[in-house]
């Protein structure tokens, strides 16, 4: 998948130390300074909108097919217009959105986690313990994600869920060597020495002052993959390997309805200019990220 | 620099060996008998227990799992992919038929992406922020946020049907594989010109192009001369990295331009939980991808004097 992160996973290129501005809680704020961190965050909300809205309102019903209204062009009635079976196509993008949407916000909590708890473990436990999962965490980061993700699905069988699984496998390795790199540096801080030095328990010293900054750094960290997971996940709909009809999400309206582009361009238009938006305004906003935490300390 | 290279060597000898491992590893992780499941897919009949032992036992199923591994493990060793479940053919012969078409439609890709990004990218830098920088920033960002199959959707769409470019159904042959190759790199660009103009402009800011500046060298010949060297290797890291998401894509990137690959026997695959079939596909594709890394981050060492000390 093409982003402009070499592919699902941004961590590849986001090395341990390559976001010094440590990011805190006024990073909403400098981004609504950012110029293309504004922008990113106006498009974000739009969508967001459009996105609860659509979960619990549509113009029509999203899967109800009227084959009186079948295979129409843009009009008042039907912004974007209808499919083969006569669905409405705004109807079908605002219900899918929180599919699209939700399954990469999903697939980035899933590998946010699990690298949180994997490197942590990790890198704290030092020794073989670190050494035998860092190997297992090399083995899986050797290879290319969607073909991991490909081996997954190949084991599980195609489905929405085991599509989340199958990209949470595909990534999960680079957030947790991120996690552990963070652990190490985390334990020779001052302010966990003086911690230990004052006689704090180890586990309130983890929780209270590891774990927060660990946490909010990947999650930044997790949070520039966004473009990148639309699109994989949209692109593997694609392939059918997704949500199974009737259900509308974006990558798979294009899947079904791609017999009848040739003689119904506006079938593409909707799903693609949803995805394209949403891909943008992450890719403003990881832009404006990268720009204000790694570079500002320079300037 | 020979040990670095041959520690390097070593590492890809056991990463390949890790990935056979994972590949083999997929059928038995899967739920179900494997038995069961090439019986009733061939005859669409409940199979009777003892048809079921006799092919665990053809199969060596019955065996200890290390034993099982072993003997796959000789077996691909040898070429020999297993038979397709759902057909009956052997694997490796239909494999041998598709390789080479991927492997012209992600090279050429790949030369299309990297000769366009690296163009692009030398503009943009040589006119930082006027509009040469500007337009090609333009086409990075929309490039960036419109994923490869949607941006060859839309290519297929409006220019080669629309204007009658081309023919959408291909061959396989070199000549069928230059406008998908052209499409697919158009788009895969536009991100590697986003980082190669990033890592350009920090080249042209650095030390040794301000003394190169200060000497009266002209900003042509440092860009060319003093910046462009410097930025070479995140690019070269970069490619890696494209040959991955090339290969990893290739079922969607295939299935999209109806391309006799490997990628587009998987996708039927896939549904159908062909085993074999895809367990050759990712088995290729991590072997293609490790030889891949492994060159590249060779070229790396020769390139770059500072990787021949930094590992220890």
């Amino acid at each position: 998948m093409t982003r402009s992160w070499p592919n699902l996973s941004p961590a590849r290129a986001v090395a341990p130390d390559a976001l010094p501005g440590a990011p805190d809680r006024r990073l909403l704020k400098r981004l609504w300074r950012h110029r293309s961190g504004r922008r990113g965050l106006i498009l974000g909300a739009m969508l967001l909108a459009l996105t609860l809205l659509g979960m619990v309102w549509t113009p029509y019903e999203p899967d109800w097919p009227d084959y009186t209204v079948a295979l129409q062009g843009p009009s008042l009635a039907h912004p974007f217009g209808t499919d083969d079976t006569g669905r409405d196509l705004l109807s079908r993008v605002m219900d899918g959105a929180h599919r699209s949407l939700g399954a990469a916000l999903a697939v980035l909590g899933g590998v946010f986690s699990i690298g949180l708890v994997y490197g942590c473990i990790s890198g704290l436990a030092r020794g073989l313990t670190d050494t035998v999962m860092m190997r297992l965490a090399d083995v899986m980061m050797s290879l290319p994600g969607l073909v991991l993700a490909f081996a997954v699905i190949g084991v599980l069988g195609p489905g929405f869920v085991n599509l989340l699984i199958a990209l949470i496998v595909a990534d999960w390795a680079w957030y947790a060597r991120l996690a552990r790199a963070m652990a190490l540096g985390a334990r020779d801080r001052p302010e966990v020495i003086a911690a230990r030095m004052a006689g704090v328990p180890r586990w309130r010293i983890l929780s209270g002052h590891i774990l927060p900054g660990i946490a909010l750094h990947l999650g930044v960290v997790a949070s520039l993959a966004l473009g990148g997971m639309i699109g994989a996940i949209s692109g593997l709909s694609f392939l059918g390997l997704g949500v199974q009809p009737p259900h509308a999400e974006w990558g798979a309206m294009l899947s079904t309805q791609r017999l009848y582009f040739a003689i119904a361009p506006w079938l593409l238009w909707a799903p693609a200019l949803m995805i394209f938006l949403s891909v943008l305004a992450s890719n403003l906003i990881s832009n404006a990220l990268r720009d204000i935490l790694a570079v500002e300390g320079r300037r | 620099m020979i040990r670095v290279a041959l520690r390097r060597f070593a590492q890809a000898l056991l990463t390949a060996l890790a990935a056979s491992l994972l590949v083999w590893a997929m059928l038995p992780l899967a739920p179900g008998d494997p038995a069961y499941r090439i019986l009733y897919s061939q005859t669409q009949k409940e199979p009777l227990p003892a048809e079921i032992e006799a092919l665990r036992h053809e199969m060596g199923l019955d065996k200890p799992l290390p034993l099982q591994y072993a003997q796959w493990l000789g077996k691909v060793a040898r070429g020999d992919l297993a038979r397709s479940w759902r057909t009956g053919q052997p694997v490796a012969e239909e494999i041998s038929r598709r390789l080479p078409a991927t492997l012209t439609l992600v090279g050429l890709a790949l030369v299309v992406s990297v000769a366009v990004a690296l163009l692009l990218a030398l503009i943009s830098a040589a006119f930082r922020d006027r509009w040469p920088d500007r337009v090609i920033r333009v086409y990075t960002q929309i490039g960036a946020a419109l994923p490869t199959f949607l941006f060859g959707l839309l290519a297929l769409q409006y220019i080669v049907v629309g204007a009658g470019v081309g023919k959408v159904l291909s061959g396989g042959a070199l000549q069928m594989a230059i406008l998908p190759a052209l499409i697919i790199g158009i788009d895969r660009a536009a991100g590697w010109t986003q980082l190669l103009r990033a890592s350009l402009i920090e080249a042209q800011e650095a030390g040794f192009a301000q003394v190169a500046r200060a000497r009266g060298a002209r900003p042509r010949r440092i860009l060319l001369i003093h910046a462009l060297p410097n930025a070479a290797l995140p690019f070269l890291t970069a490619i890696g990295v494209s040959v991955g998401a090339l290969l990893g894509g290739s079922p969607i990137i295939e299935e999209l331009f109806t391309w006799p690959g490997l990628g587009s026997y998987t996708v039927a695959a896939l549904s159908a939980r062909d085993f074999p079939v895809i367990q050759a596909f990712v088995l290729i594709s991590a072997l293609l991808y490790v030889a891949a890394s492994l060159l590249i981050d060779l070229a790396a060492i020769a390139l770059d004097p500072r990787l021949r000390e930094a590992h220890p």
